[in-house]
């Protein structure tokens, strides 16, 4: 995991659903392919329904991981 | 045959807090996915779009929707600006609502795309899938 070059990571820990993916669209959009946007987020929501939203955009998960109430999700930018 | 990016209609008539929020927010990540949303506001959900609704906090809540304003949560003005900046989300009002209050489009919080008809809003959204609240 910790290979992984993190590009961008933001912090959405204490909002709630949609809080966190709107922060991750944002990220993605303004970012270059290749790069890897990071999301930390307590929202459990979130935890799901990012990867959906990846998988349906094209991009990748690089990983996900969970400490506690904690989530860190970090996607690359495919197209 | 011609491809269509997927479409999604949302019909807004409730002025419940719960209901705006629960349609705003399905519109708006719809529209961070890649959907076309077009959100359609009438009868009494266009009162909650007003100015001096948001100025007052003057929304109709339950038992959620008080706790939402009481954690000062985003509420859907937000969510459906998010969907308008990350996608192709556009919002309409009614005219006939509108007509009726003799509510002008400078009345209502600075989200809106226009006034229009069912007509109108019945053609941008042959084929949608459409949620009413």
């Amino acid at each position: 995991m910790s290979e992984v070059q993190v590009t961008k990571s933001i912090d959405a820990r204490g909002a709630y659903c949609p809080g966190p993916l709107m922060e991750l669209v944002k990220g993605i959009k303004t970012a270059k392919v290749g790069d890897v946007v990071e999301v930390l987020s307590t929202d459990k929501g979130s935890a799901v329904d990012i990867p959906e939203w990846v998988n349906k955009m094209g991009h990748e998960i690089a990983y996900l991981e969970n400490e506690g109430d904690e989530f860190k999700i970090a996607v690359r930018k495919a197209k | 045959m011609e491809q269509q990016a997927p479409s999604l209609a949302v019909i807004l008539l409730s002025e419940d807090l719960e209901k705006l929020h629960a349609g705003a927010l399905v519109g708006s990540v719809a529209s961070m996915s890649g959907m076309t949303v077009n959100v359609f506001v009438t009868m009494n959900a266009l009162k909650s779009f007003r100015k001096d609704s948001f100025e007052n906090a003057d929304f109709i809540t339950g038992t959620i929707g008080k706790e939402m304003l009481a954690k000062k949560i985003p509420l859907f003005d937000s969510l459906l600006q998010e969907g308008k900046d990350m996608g192709e989300l556009n919002i309409y009002g009614c005219a006939l609502a509108m007509d009726i209050m003799d509510w002008n489009e400078e009345d209502m919080i600075d989200v809106f795309d226009g006034v229009i008809g069912v007509t109108k809003f019945l053609g941008m959204t042959q084929g949608a899938t459409v949620i009413t609240m």
